[in-house]
């Protein structure tokens, strides 16, 4: 546990224990109740709106279903309160996972409208159906008792509902800090570079998607046994909104931060309502929630993490120490894979991309995939690490059919890929955007393999920067120590060295020299021959989406063919 | 099924369809051109009617009051891009369209406070009385709704197929980043897409007044069935979101006729979430997830 963890630990754990011996009053003690039973849900609302970047804007939903399963239960049935809650709790699961895998292909705004309309599918339901009380609601919600044990007075559930918080908050941070944590990040900064290093996108957003419903759903049960009725009025619109603004308010990418908004929100409410101003509620919230989002990202809790970084000294990121490569060893590969195409073709509209295409990229080989622009390399890269479909063909590693696999397999067979335009995971260090390379083996093990990989490509010291901040070169260094955190056992890399200088080029094809002795199988996509020639060991041109060549280096650059490919085109400044 | 009792029940429907299909063209409009999607585009149809019936509740003559509830729907939508949306064009998308939320609620607060709780109404601009069309006896402010819809449609389309301004709309609705290259001012572009969504908002919240009351807290509902419509769509071709709004119109009407009004919303919204559902999940159950809905 880190020491900032600790601090909002011990914080919290005074917090709740003085409150209500500070503010022993039932209107003081209720604000405290409200607050913590927002507080549960709001941790979800982080997880996956805050790490997973996934606007699911109608978690209501979720509450409301808790809080009338309890209403229902408690009034109708006399079920326990607790058992009714986790009940509750397990219906909005069970809903969410039978409606979240199509739901969550679904991007951006039309995830945030197909959540929105589940909830006021929701809202005609309890307002039209009998079960539910009609517009009138459910009253007569007995106080909340655990096993039959009533916790009759307000402060004995205070408590209990702040322990529930701290529960919820328990789970965001064990999920925070390991593998899945980091997998989220990944898929919120980049959802092509997420699946190249196996990283299953859809079933972590089910799981955050199925465990933010369970805490929408407490919550609501929570609530309706302090209000004591419930009403489709309870859940509204607003709801939703207060849940949102006040993760946003308390940090979006902070598990604490959840906790703190929720106890924010209830507590300007009350201070509007003191104040008879309850109309202001809307704009306050609203301009808040733009204002914050405009100021401070980050919210409350990334504010105050800053300042204790700057008077406590933090983490701060040491200056780029670039060790001589080398210094460390990774591990072999002891039997280096085969990679065979076979008439594979894709077209996009009537535009044939890459057209019968077969060529086998040699056990341990530096095989360089080359020609001019246009030729179809990239599309044909695509088709090989399964982000793109292919018409027709076979592609085969190590004599296994690979065409139909998704990245995220391709990728947990051992291919490992670089991408021509970056794809780092910006919401991430240095050091953490390797270790989701290690995804595959999950979280034992991830930073030493990932500092083993820095190292091996030599950038030491760069640890805990952040990417961005790095020059573009070795950027690109960071992204293939990630490529090699997977453990490849083979390594595509499209178009490395596009936009490096001269002395970063000569150590990249270094680098990649060394990638090949460690035994992995080397595919690499460049248009500069000057490279390619020095470094592959078999190289196979393509033009207009079709191979033309295929062969050592030097007979194919004395091709006719190739040679018309690369200066017999209209402009002679092509020639490379 | 009788034929006019279905037109009665249709044509009403096309009524408030238009409405719907004006939001749905300023939902694909601001989005083409900044990439968000603008969930306050309810709340503009909200304000225009709640100006107008409180100005006119003032004395204020009609013409006035219309001319007055449009600018401000133009000043809010501008207000909406310079203040808010400027500022966080280098964040997260998902932050981008938050802050439509957040703004959505602003307008939504200030309306509110200004004009209160209660609902407001407004008699008919030229008269509260009703005419007869294939049967079905309707209110003569429809007419206003059509014809202000027909007006504003011609104005759209015409300003997209005629002036260079609408021209660099189009372009940069296939290619953002093609059509700076060419020299396209991205952001004077967003400012005045959003004020003439803004307006268009609002005039059809000013026309719709006389038949709907106008409340504060309807704009909701004009961006969801907006929204629906401009999904339906495609999200591109601001055509199809006209067509597909009136459909939403339409089918809202039908479904409170044949089943119940308290049920119409959740058909709505249901054939929404189908649609959705068999688009993330049959439609696309290609090698690369969906991609509907932007990055």
């Amino acid at each position: 546990m880190s020491h900032k963890s600790a601090i909002a630990t011990v914080a919290f754990l005074v917090a709740v224990l003085l409150y209500p011996l500070c503010f022993p009053d039932s209107y003081h003690l209720g604000v405290g109740i409200s607050a913590g039973a927002m507080a549960v849900s709001t941790v979800g609302v982080v997880l996956l709106l805050g790490l997973a970047h996934q606007l699911a804007i109608g978690q209501a939903a979720f509450s409301m279903i808790g809080g009338y399963a309890n209403a229902i239960l408690c009034v109708r049935y006399g079920w326990d309160p607790f058992v009714a809650m986790v009940a509750g709790a397990l219906l909005a699961m069970l809903l969410a996972y039978a409606i979240a895998p199509p739901l969550l292909k679904l991007r951006g705004f039309v995830l945030a409208m197909a959540t929105l309309a589940l909830h006021l599918m929701l809202i005609v339901v309890a307002v039209q159906v009998d079960f539910t009380g009609g517009p009138m609601g459910v009253t007569g919600i007995p106080k909340f008792a655990v096993f039959g044990l009533p916790l009759s007075d307000d402060r004995s559930f205070f408590w209990f509902i702040w322990l529930l918080v701290f529960v919820a908050v328990w789970v965001g941070l064990r999920i925070d800090h390991s593998a899945i944590g980091r997998a989220l990040r990944a898929i919120a900064a980049s959802e092509q570079a997420a699946g190249s290093v196996g990283i299953d996108i859809t079933r972590h957003k089910v799981q955050m998607f199925v465990i933010g419903g369970g805490m929408a759903s407490i919550s609501g049960s929570l609530l309706v046994h302090y209000l004591r009725a419930t009403d489709p009025t309870v859940f509204g619109f607003g709801y939703s909104i207060n849940l949102i603004t006040g993760t946003i308010i308390g940090g979006l990418t902070s598990i604490w931060g959840g906790a703190l908004g929720a106890a924010i929100i209830i507590f300007l409410r009350e201070l509007l309502r003191e104040l008879e101003l309850p109309l202001w509620e809307s704009v306050i919230m609203g301009a808040l929630t733009v204002l914050v989002l405009i100021a401070f990202p980050r919210g409350i809790a990334g504010f105050v993490s800053r300042i204790y970084d700057r008077v406590v000294g933090g983490d701060a990121p040491q200056r780029v120490v670039v060790t001589e490569p080398g210094a460390v060893a990774l591990p072999t590969v002891s039997d280096p894979p085969t990679l065979v195409l076979d008439g594979v073709s894709r077209s996009f509209g009537s535009l044939r991309a890459v057209s019968g295409v077969g060529f086998t990229v040699p056990a341990g080989s530096i095989t360089a995939l080359i020609g001019p622009n246009g030729a179809g390399k990239t599309t044909l890269f695509g088709l090989i690490s399964g982000h793109l479909r292919l018409d027709a063909g076979v592609v085969r590693f190590d004599g296994l059919e690979i065409q139909t696999l998704q990245p995220r397999d391709v990728a947990r067979l051992g291919i490992g890929r670089t991408f021509q335009n970056l794809q780092l995971f910006d919401n991430m260090t240095v050091l953490q955007n390797v270790m989701c390379g290690h995804h595959r083996f999950g979280g034992a093990g991830a930073e030493q393999t990932a500092r083993d990989a820095l190292a091996f490509v030599g950038l030491q010291g760069a640890e805990n920067h952040d990417p961005a901040s790095l020059p573009f070169g070795h950027q690109r260094l960071v992204e293939i120590a990630r490529a090699l955190a997977l453990r490849p056992r083979m390594l595509m890399m499209d178009e490395p060295a596009s936009g490096l200088n001269d002395a970063e080029t000569e150590r990249l094809s270094e680098l990649i020299v060394r990638v090949a002795a460690l035994g992995v199988t080397v595919l690499l996509v460049e248009h500069d021959m000057r490279l390619v020639m020095g470094l592959a060991d078999h190289v196979v041109v393509m033009d207009h989406g079709e191979k033309i060549a295929e062969g050592a280096p030097e007979p194919v650059r004395s091709d006719p063919g190739v040679i018309a490919a690369y200066l017999g085109q209209e402009i002679p400044a092509r020639a490379a | 099924m009788d034929t006019t009792v279905f037109l009665q029940l249709l044509l009403p429907g096309f009524t408030t369809g238009c409405i719907y299909a004006l939001v749905a063209l300023g939902f694909v409009l601001c989005a083409n051109v900044s990439g968000v999607v603008n969930f306050a585009q309810g709340e503009f149809v909200m304000l225009g009617g709640m100006a107008a019936a409180w100005l006119i509740g003032l004395g204020v003559p009609f013409a006035v009051a219309i001319l007055a509830a449009t600018a401000l729907g133009a000043v809010a939508g501008a207000a909406q891009e310079v203040l808010t949306l400027a500022p966080v064009r280098r964040q997260p998308h998902f932050i981008q369209i938050t802050t439509t939320v957040g703004f959505a609620v602003v307008l939504r607060g200030v309306t509110l406070i200004v004009a209160g709780k209660d609902a407001l109404s407004v008699p008919g601009f030229s008269g509260d009385g009703v005419f007869f069309l294939f049967g079905a006896i309707l209110p003569v402010p429809s007419l206003w709704v059509w014809s202000a819809t027909v007006l504003l449609l011609v104005g759209t389309f015409g300003f997209l197929r005629y002036t260079s301004t609408g021209r660099a709309v189009r372009a940069c609705a296939i290619n953002l980043q093609a059509a700076r290259l060419m020299g396209v001012n991205a952001e004077r572009l967003r400012v005045i897409v959003f004020a003439v969504s803004g307006a268009t908002g609002a005039l059809a919240g000013v026309v719709i007044t006389p038949i709907v009351l106008a409340s504060w807290d309807a704009g909701l509902s004009y961006s969801t069935k907006g929204f629906i419509g401009a999904i339906i769509g495609g999200f591109r071709s601001p055509s199809a979101a006209v067509g597909a709004g009136l459909f939403i119109g339409l089918l809202e009407a039908l479904s409170a006729g044949y089943v119940s009004s308290g049920w119409k919303d959740f058909i709505v919204y249901g054939v929404l979430m189908a649609w959705l559902l068999l688009q993330g999940g049959v439609f696309l159950r290609g090698r690369v997830d969906a991609t509907v809905g932007g990055p």
